[in-house]
Order: structure tokens, then C-alpha cells, then sequence
């Protein structure tokens, strides 16, 4: 059971070391694990995603200054039973770098939250439900940049029944005699 | 025997931490290697298409000293450097300099064309390809400068944005090597 334990540990790390890699290969966003957000049958809910990028580096936010610059975008693949809707990105911080002291970027440093709301159809059976998308970006450092990358994205949205609508009593109309 | 769980967790993560190192450096080691083993080296010829839908072979500026500069419009600190590339074309030119930048990029041609064109290049941009890329050890980081000395070998690289007398200094180098430089001396 030891031995089992210490062997999961090191291939967890082993898989971790390859997830962190940095620099030449690319600097690395990473994402949180995504909390299980519950969405009634037809009804709008929003699921917080949060990112991280690795210290050092910066990612263009989703409105970056200059037609030249790749912004970052969320891409949520589209499913039969749960309608995606408006991705929110947070506004990025204005910064200056060292390559470019006298110009503005605005980027995502540090950690950061995209919302996207989703709605579920009236039909759509109670359950649990894996959306999935990945996330474009494009990170620097303060010497060089990295091609864009795809971050794969997944989250779960649990469904629940809506209740049901209130009963009409004809018996009790005003106008039934 | 009765195993302490803590000294089975310290064991676990010494072997977790030295596992975690060896990936790390073999992957460095591995892209090491392949700039590495480009230098002293000719350069990996390519045939790659200019903006004006022209073609341009490195291996036909034989005899020229060659600064190769992979950049990409994306790139902040690539556009720091062209200004300086178009100063040092001007000024190296006449002495058999020439400076070929390789656009690593998703963006359209028209694209790169206009960036170029605000940016005042006044050297050749060619439509760089995955292949090449890989030819010149898979170019991760923008901008990678080669330097190459007339005699097509390659003498000098750099990664990320530098000052621009490191440029200056392999510049010269390149221009003061190589078999065709002591034919004409």
C-alpha cells in the first residue's frame, strides 16, 4: 500500500514537473480546478474559471492595445444540451515592460477569472455535464515571447430539475360562476 | 522491520525531486543541443518566400555575412530591435552585411507586410514555416538571432532581446570570417 502511495506521488510529480515547464518550451497559464456550479433547467448560471499565469510572465488580456497583439480568449466548444453564453474576461492591467519602457500593454499577470455563463435547456435530464474549450494565449517575459498557446479547458456543470410551475385552479377564477 | 511513514515520505520526495530535476534536464539538454550543434556549422539552407512573393535562398548569400533574425509582429522586444536592424543594414551593408528577418507568425502576409512597412524595414522578410523553424532548433523564444559569417556557417545565436552592441560585436565577426574574406585579402 506504501510502496503503491510513494509510486502515485512520484508519477503525480513527474506529471506536475511536465505541466510547470517554462522558458524555452513556453511559459505555462494554468488553470484551477473548476468549483461544480449547479444550473436549474432553463435557467442562466455563471461558472468562474480561474487561471494563473507562472510568475515572471504575462499574457495579453482579452483587449490588448495593439492589432498586432494575440488577445486572450477563452473558446468553449458548443454541446447539444447546455447553451454557452457571454464569456466575461477581466479588464488587464496597464503595464510597461522592459523591452518597451515608454508604452502601455495591457496584460494579465498573476491570477485572473473568466466567467461564462451557461443555460441549460428545459429538456436536458438532470446530471452532471463536462464542458470542455481551451483557452488561447499568447506570454512573454521581459526579453522574449512565445508562440500562442492552447490550454485545454473543462468544467462540470451540474443539472438540476426545475421545480415545478405553479398549479392554476380554474375553480377558483373570478369569472367562474 | 516497522517502517516510519515519515521517513517513507522523505524517501518518496527525494526520489520525486530528483525525478523532476532529471526531466528538466534532459529537456533542456535537448533543445541545448540542437542550437548547439548548429554552431560552427553551415546554416540549414531554406527557400522561403519574401512579401513580395519573391523567393530567397540563404545559401545564395554565399559570401555575404548574414544576420538571420526570427521575430514575429506578436513580439514586443522583436520590435524594440528592428530599428536598430535597419540602422546596421545602412550602416554594414556596403561591407557585405545583409539582414534577413523570418516571420514566425500566424498573422496574415498583409499583416506582416504592414508591420514591416511601419516598422521602416529596409531588409528582405520571408514567410518563415514550422520546418525551418525546427531546422534552427525548434526557434521557441522570439526573437533568435543567427549570425552567419560569409562563408554560410553560423558563428554566433542569441535568445530574447539584447543590447545592441552585442549585435555590433557578432556583426563584425561575421564579417571578418570566412574563406571568402581571406581570398580577398
Amino acid at each position: 500500500m506504501k510502496i503503491l502511495l510513494a509510486s502515485a506521488l512520484v508519477l503525480l510529480s513527474a506529471w506536475a514537473s511536465a505541466q510547470d515547464e517554462v522558458g524555452p518550451q513556453g511559459p505555462a497559464v494554468k488553470m484551477a480546478p473548476a468549483p461544480v456550479v449547479t444550473a436549474i433547467q432553463g435557467k442562466p448560471a455563471t461558472v468562474p474559471l480561474s487561471f494563473r499565469v507562472t510568475r515572471g510572465y504575462h499574457i495579453n488580456s482579452n483587449q490588448p492595445k495593439s492589432e498586432f497583439l494575440i488577445p486572450t480568449v477563452l473558446k468553449v466548444e458548443a454541446t447539444t444540451d447546455i447553451v454557452i453564453g457571454k464569456t466575461t474576461y477581466p479588464g488587464g492591467q496597464d503595464m510597461s515592460f522592459a523591452f518597451a519602457p515608454d508604452e502601455k500593454l495591457n496584460v494579465y499577470t498573476g491570477d485572473f477569472k473568466v466567467d461564462v455563463l451557461v443555460r441549460p435547456l428545459h429538456s436536458v435530464q438532470p446530471g452532471k455535464y463536462i464542458v470542455r474549450g481551451t483557452l488561447k494565449y499568447q506570454a512573454c517575459d521581459n526579453s522574449a515571447c512565445y508562440p500562442p498557446k492552447q490550454l485545454p479547458v473543462s468544467f462540470d456543470v451540474k443539472i438540476a430539475k426545475a421545480p415545478p410551475p405553479p398549479r392554476s385552479n380554474p375553480a377558483q377564477s373570478p369569472h367562474a360562476h | 522491520m516497522k517502517r516510519n511513514p515519515l521517513i517513507l515520505f522523505f524517501v518518496a520526495a527525494i526520489v520525486v525531486a530528483m525525478l523532476s530535476a532529471g526531466i528538466r534536464i534532459a529537456r533542456n539538454n535537448r533543445t541545448n543541443r540542437s542550437t548547439h550543434e548548429l554552431m560552427g556549422n553551415l546554416a540549414p539552407d531554406f527557400d522561403l518566400q519574401t512579401l513580395d512573393g519573391k523567393n530567397l535562398k540563404l545559401s545564395g548569400l554565399r559570401g555575404k555575412a548574414v544576420l538571420l533574425n526570427f521575430w514575429a509582429t506578436y513580439c514586443g522586444p522583436c520590435k524594440i530591435e528592428m530599428p536598430w536592424f535597419v540602422e546596421l543594414q545602412n550602416e554594414y551593408g556596403p561591407q557585405g552585411f545583409q539582414i534577413v528577418g523570418v516571420a514566425m507568425d500566424d498573422a496574415t502576409t498583409e499583416d506582416i507586410a504592414k508591420f514591416a512597412k511601419e516598422m521602416g524595414v529596409n531588409y528582405p522578410i520571408l514567410l518563415g514555416t514550422e520546418s525551418v523553424g525546427q531546422s534552427y532548433g525548434g526557434v521557441n523564444a522570439l526573437p533568435t538571432t543567427f549570425f552567419v559569417d560569409r562563408d554560410g556557417k553560423i558563428i554566433a545565436r542569441e535568445f530574447g532581446l539584447q543590447s545592441r552592441s552585442v549585435f555590433v560585436d557578432h556583426i563584425k565577426r561575421a564579417l571578418s570570417q570566412g574563406q571568402s574574406v581571406q581570398a580577398q585579402k
